[in-house]
C-alpha cells in the first residue's frame, strides 16, 4: 500500500514536470509549424540529440549511485557472459560423466558437477543467454501490449475505453502462472510459454499502473488544443501520450525484467517453462534442488545468480524511476 | 486522481525546489542538487493536502520514539518476552527429551511408521488399479490361496498344499484348517470359490491374468478345484496375485475405504493420499502373527520431505528412497542401515518397431551399442543392475543378456554410417517420457547419442500424456518407461501394444512356455524367447531398477525384495537404540 502511495505521488509529481516540458516543447514546435522545412528537420535532429543526452544523463546519474553502480554492472556482465557463452563454455555442454556426479568444486568444473556429471558452470554460463533472452523478450511484448492497451483505455471512445478498463482488471486477476499452465498444455515446455505468459501478465500490469497518467496527458488542455489543430489520435498518441507515460512505463519494464528471471526459475522447475536441454538456470536449480540435502553448494550456484539478477534488475528499475524523474532531477530538465 | 489545486501546488514545489535557498519545510520530494535521496522520511511522505502534511509535521517533531526505536520501557518488556520465549521453548524440549527417554527405554516399540511414495487412491482391492494397493493389502489385510515369498516364488496361503492333474488342467488346493477372516467369520472353501468365480465373472482388476480358466467349485470345505480350458503354467503365480484373494462373501463393508480380510493385520484408518494405519488382527488364524501391533504407512509425494521424515524420527523406514538421496544415511551407519533389494522393474527404452526412422533394425542397434549402461547405474548412485532383456532376474526365464549388446561406440556408428546417417548429417529422433523419471536419463541419453549421429529431443510430459501419445496412440520415436510389473512377458507376444513388435518365433515359444508342463521346461522357452526379443532390439533395456530402503538401525524383518509390490509387514519390529 505504501509503496503504490508513493509512486502515485511521485507520477503525479513528474507528472506536472513534463507538463511543463512540454508545454515549452508545444510553444516551439508552434513557432516551427510556421517555419519553412528544414527547420522542422533540424528541430528534429536537435530532438534526437536531446533524447541521446538525456540518455547519457540517466545513465551517468545510475552509475553515480552505489546501488545502480551494482545493478549496471550485475546486467553489463550478465549481456557479455551470455555472448561469451555462445562461442566458449569451459567445458562442453553436452559431456556427461556418470562416474564423476556431483563432483566438488575443481580446478576443471570450477563449481562441480551436476547430477548427470556436466560442468555446472557451463551451464550457468549458457543459461545466461536463455534468461537474457527471456526476460528481454517478455519486455518487449509486454512493452507492446501495454501501450497498446493503454491506448484503448484512453481512447475518446467511451465504450472502448470503459470496456478495456474492465477487460484489464478482470484479466490482471489471473496469475501469470496460471496463464503459463494454460499456454503449456498445446504448446508443451518451452521458453515461449515463459515469455508469453510473463508478457501477457506484465503487459496488463503496465497498462494498469501507467493508465492514470495517459488518462491525465489524455484530458490535458494541451492534447486538447492538438486535437484542435486537427491532430490525429495517432499522432497525440505518440508526442503526447507516449512521452507522459515512458518513465513509468520504463520502470514496469525493468522490474518485470527481474520478475521474468524468477518466473523463469519458478516455472521451469514446475516442467512448464524451459524444456530439457536448452540450458537455463531455472534448469539448473531444478535439477539441483532434488538434492539440496546432500549437495547443498550445488543448488546454491543457480539459486544465488537468479537472487543477484533478479535484484539488480529490482534495483535498476527504482534508480530508473529515481533518475528519470524530470521534477527530482535538474540536469534532465536542463536538456 | 488530483485536482487542479493540486496541480497548482505541484508547480509551485517544482518552482520551489529549483530555488536551493528554500528547500525544506514545503511539498516537496525532491533531492538536493547533487540529486543524491538523502531527505528526511517527513519529506517524502509528504502530500499535496495540508491537513496530512500538518500529522507529518507532527509526527516527526514529537516523534522521540521514532527516533530512538525502543524507549526504556520497551526495551525490558521486549527482554521479558524474549525470556519467557526461551524458557517455554527449552520446558517443552526437555518434555520432549525426557518423554523420548521413556519410550526408548521400552525393549521394543509397539508402532512403526514406514515411509513409502505412492499413495493409493481408495481401498478397492476388486478394481483400483496400481501396485501401491497391493503393496499395502496383499498378504497383510488379504491373504490369497497361495502366496509369493521375496523370490517371487510361490508358497502356501491358504493352501497348505497342491496337486495338478496330468494334462495339467486341474488343481486341487487343500486348505489350512480353523481359518477365519479378521471380523470373526469362519473361512473355508465357499469363499476361495466364491471369490475366483466373482473376479471372472465380474472382470475384476488382473482377471485377464488368469487365462484359460473354466471353473472353481468347492469340493468340500477345505478342497477347492481350479478347472482349467487348457493347461497355464502361470496359474499358481498368477494365484499369488491379486486373482487369487479370498474375500468374505458374507461382510458388508465399503470396499473402497475398509478392508474385511484374512491377514495378520486389519486396516484402522485410511486417509486418501496420506497414511494408512495397520493393527494387529488378534483374531490371525495362522501362526504367523503380526508382532508389532500398529504399523502406519505414510506417503511422501515429495523426496526431501519424506528424507526429512526419516530424519526426525516421524518414520523408521523409508522406501523407496533415491541412492543419491540415501547418502548420508549411508554414512551415517550408527543410527541408519541402507540395502537395495531386487525388483523387477525394468526401465524401457522402447525403440518404435514401426517408427519412420527406427523400424531400421541397424538404428535400433546402434542405439544400443552406443547406450553405456554401466555409466547411466553409475550416476544413479551404482545400486541398480544392468539388464540386456526383458526379463528380470527374479522372473521366470531370467538369462544375463547384457553381452549381445556390449557398449561399443565404433560399432554403434558403423551401424548408422550403413544406415546413412552420421555426426554431420545426423538423425533427429524424438525421446518421450514421463516428468516423474527426472530429467536426467534423458540429458545422458542424449549425450550418448550424439557422437554416433543421432540428435536426440528429449520431450517430457505428464504421465497421462505418455499414455495417451504412446501408449494408446504409439506415436513416438523412443520412450522411456519404468516396466515393474512381474511375469510381464506377454507383452512382447502383443501386436497392438506400443513397441509395435511382432515375431511369430517369440509368439510360439511364448505360448509353448505358457502351455508346458513343469517349471523348468516353462523356463527354457521363455528364456529363448527373451532372447530372440533382445536380438531383434526392439528397445534397450537400460537397467534393473533395485529399489533402495533406509531404515534405522534397531528395524529388523523388513522386506527388501520386490517391496513396492509386496510387503509382508508381520515380522518387522522396531527396537530403538539405548542411550
Amino acid at each position: 500500500m505504501m509503496m503504490r502511495n508513493d509512486s502515485h505521488n511521485r507520477a503525479e509529481e513528474y507528472q506536472t514536470g513534463t507538463d511543463l516540458s512540454d508545454m515549452r516543447q508545444g510553444a516551439v514546435s508552434s513557432v516551427e509549424r510556421s517555419a519553412n522545412q528544414p527547420s522542422k528537420r533540424a528541430a528534429k535532429d536537435r530532438e534526437n540529440v536531446a533524447l541521446g543526452r538525456g540518455f547519457a544523463v540517466v545513465l551517468r546519474l545510475i552509475w553515480k549511485r552505489g546501488e545502480g553502480k551494482f545493478a549496471l554492472t550485475v546486467m553489463t556482465s550478465w549481456v557479455a557472459i551470455s555472448l561469451i557463452s555462445l562461442f566458449w563454455t569451459p567445458q562442453s555442454l553436452w559431456k556427461t560423466d556418470g562416474y564423476q556426479v556431483w563432483a566438488k568444486p575443481s580446478a576443471t568444473q570450477w563449481l562441480g558437477t551436476d547430477g548427470i556429471g556436466a560442468d555446472v558452470f557451463s551451464w550457468l554460463m549458457a543459461g545466461a543467454r536463455t534468461d537474457l533472452f527471456i526476460a528481454v523478450a517478455s519486455v518487449i511484448f509486454a512493452g507492446i501490449l501495454g501501450v497498446l492497451l493503454i491506448s484503448i483505455m484512453v481512447s475518446r471512445n467511451s465504450a472502448l475505453s470503459n470496456g478495456s478498463v474492465v477487460a484489464v482488471d478482470a484479466l490482471i486477476s489471473i496469475p501469470t502462472i496460471l496463464i503459463a499452465l494454460i499456454l503449456a498444455v498445446p504448446m508443451g515446455a518451452s521458453v515461449m510459454v515463459v515469455v508469453l505468459a510473463c508478457g501477457i501478465g506484465y503487459g496488463l500490469n503496465l497498462a494498469r499502473v501507467a493508465r492514470p497518467e495517459a488518462l491525465l496527458a489524455a484530458n490535458s488542455d494541451y492534447v486538447g488544443s492538438a486535437l484542435s489543430y486537427g491532430a490525429s489520435g495517432f499522432s497525440v498518441m505518440l508526442h503526447h501520450i507516449l512521452p507522459n507515460v515512458m518513465p513509468t512505463v520504463m520502470v514496469q519494464l525493468s522490474l518485470s525484467a527481474g520478475t521474468a528471471v524468477l518466473a523463469e526459475s519458478g516455472l521451469t522447475y514446475l516442467g512448464i517453462g524451459v524444456p530439457s536441454g536448452v540450458p537455463s538456470w531455472g534448469h539448473s536449480l531444478a535439477t539441483s534442488v532434488k538434492l539440496i540435502d546432500v549437495y547443498p553448494l550445488s543448488a546454491l550456484w543457480p539459486g544465488l545468480i537468479v537472487t543477484i539478477v533478479a535484484v539488480a534488475l529490482n534495483i535498476f528499475g527504482d534508480v530508473l524511476r529515481d533518475t528519470t524523474d524530470p521534477s527530482s532531477n535538474p540536469e534532465l530538465r536542463r536538456s | 486522481m488530483p485536482t487542479n489545486s493540486g496541480a497548482y501546488d505541484e508547480n509551485d514545489a517544482t518552482r520551489q525546489t529549483a530555488d536551493p535557498a528554500d528547500g525544506i519545510g514545503h511539498v516537496v520530494t525532491s533531492p538536493t542538487a547533487n540529486g543524491s535521496r538523502d531527505v528526511p522520511d517527513a519529506q517524502n511522505a509528504a502530500s499535496t493536502d495540508e491537513t496530512l502534511n500538518a500529522h507529518v509535521k507532527k509526527r516527526a517533531v514529537g516523534g522521540k520514539r521514532a527516533a530512538n526505536g525502543l524507549t526504556k520501557k520497551g526495551w525490558i518488556w521486549a527482554i521479558a518476552a524474549m525470556v519467557v520465549v526461551v524458557a517455554l521453548i527449552s520446558v517443552f524440549l526437555v518434555i520432549r527429551q525426557k518423554a523420548e527417554i521413556v519410550t526408548d527405554r521400552a525393549h521394543q516399540a509397539d508402532s512403526v511408521s514406514i515411509g513409502l511414495k505412492l499413495a493409493p487412491t481408495n481401498l478397492d482391492i476388486r478394481n483400483q488399479s496400481g501396485t501401491s494397493l497391493d503393496q499395502v493389502l496383499v498378504g497383510n489385510v488379504y491373504e490369497g490361496i497361495v502366496a509369493r515369498d521375496s523370490h517371487n516364488n510361490v508358497v502356501p496361503g491358504l493352501a497348505k498344499s497342491w496337486e495338478k492333474s496330468a494334462d495339467g488342467t486341474i488343481y486341487t488346493f487343500h486348505l489350512n484348517d480353523n481359518m477365519t477372516f479378521s471380523n470373526g467369520d469362519k473361512l473355508d472353501a465357499e469363499d476361495v470359490a466364491w471369490s475366483i468365480n466373482e473376479l471372472m465373472v465380474n472382470h475384476y482388476h488382473s482377471s485377464e491374468l488368469l487365462m484359460n480358466f473354466k471353473s472353481a467349485i468347492a469340493a468340500d470345505t477345505d478342497t477347492v478345484k481350479i478347472e482349467l480350458t487348457a493347461p497355464y503354467s502361470d496359474l499358481l503365480w498368477v494365484l499369488a496375485c491379486r486373482p487369487g484373494l479370498v474375500l468374505d462373501r458374507n461382510a458388508e463393508y465399503d470396499i473402497k475405504t475398509q478392508a474385511v480380510g484374512s491377514g495378520p493385520y486389519t486396516v484402522a484408518k485410511f486417509v486418501p493420499n496420506d497414511s494408512i494405519t495397520l493393527k494387529a488382527n488378534p483374531h490371525y488364524w495362522g501362526g504367523g502373527k503380526a508382532i508389532t501391533q500398529t504399523v502406519v504407512l505414510r506417503y511422501f509425494a515429495d523426496d526431501n520431505a519424506a528424507v526429512n521424515a526419516l530424519k526426525s524420527g516421524d518414520v523408521q523406514v523409508l522406501a523407496p528412497v533415491s541412492e543419491n538421496l540415501a547418502g548420508p544415511f549411508e554414512k551415517d551407519n550408527e543410527h541408519y542401515r541402507v540395502a537395495a533389494g531386487d525388483g523387477t522393474d525394468k526401465f524401457v527404452l522402447a525403440m518404435n518397431s514401426k517408427g519412420a526412422a527406427t523400424s531400421d533394425i541397424r538404428v535400433r542397434r546402434a542405439i544400443r551399442h552406443a547406450i553405456d549402461h554401466k555409466q547411466l547405474i553409475a550416476s544413479r548412485g551404482g545400486a541398480d543392475k544392468p539388464l540386456g532383456g526383458p526379463i528380470a532376474s527374479l522372473d521366470p526365464g531370467y538369462e544375463d543378456l547384457t553381452g549381445l549388446y556390449p557398449h561399443d561406440v565404433d560399432e554403434a556408428r558403423e551401424l548408422m554410417k550403413e544406415a546413412g546417417y552420421t555426426t554431420e548429417n545426423p538423425l533427429e529422433l524424438r525421446l518421450t517420457y514421463a516428468n516423474t523419471y527426472g530429467t536426467e536419463l534423458g540429458d545422458q541419453l542424449r549425450s550418448q547419442l550424439k557422437p554416433i549421429g543421432i540428435n536426440l529431443k528429449v520431450n517430457m510430459v505428464e504421465f497421462s500424456t505418455w499414455l495417451q501419445d504412446v501408449l494408446k496412440n504409439k506415436d513416438y520415436d523412443l520412450s522411456l518407461v519404468d516396466h515393474n510389473e512381474s511375469h510381464d512377458f506377454s507383452q512382447w507376444t502383443d501386436d497392438q501394444y506400443y513397441y509395435n513388435y511382432s515375431n511369430e518365433k517369440v509368439k510360439n515359444y511364448y505360448r509353448q512356455a505358457m502351455a508346458a508342463s513343469d517349471d523348468s521346461q516353462r523356463d527354457a522357452l521363455l528364456s529363448k524367447a527373451a532372447r530372440q526379443v533382445s536380438e531383434d532390439a526392439p528397445a534397450d533395456w537400460l537397467f534393473n531398477y533395485r529399489i533402495t530402503t533406509a531404515m534405522k538401525t534397531g528395524v529388523t524383518g523388513f522386506p527388501l525384495n520386490l517391496n513396492q509390490t509386496l510387503l509382508p509387514l508381520r515380522d518387522v519390529t522396531y527396537v530403538p537404540a539405548q542411550r
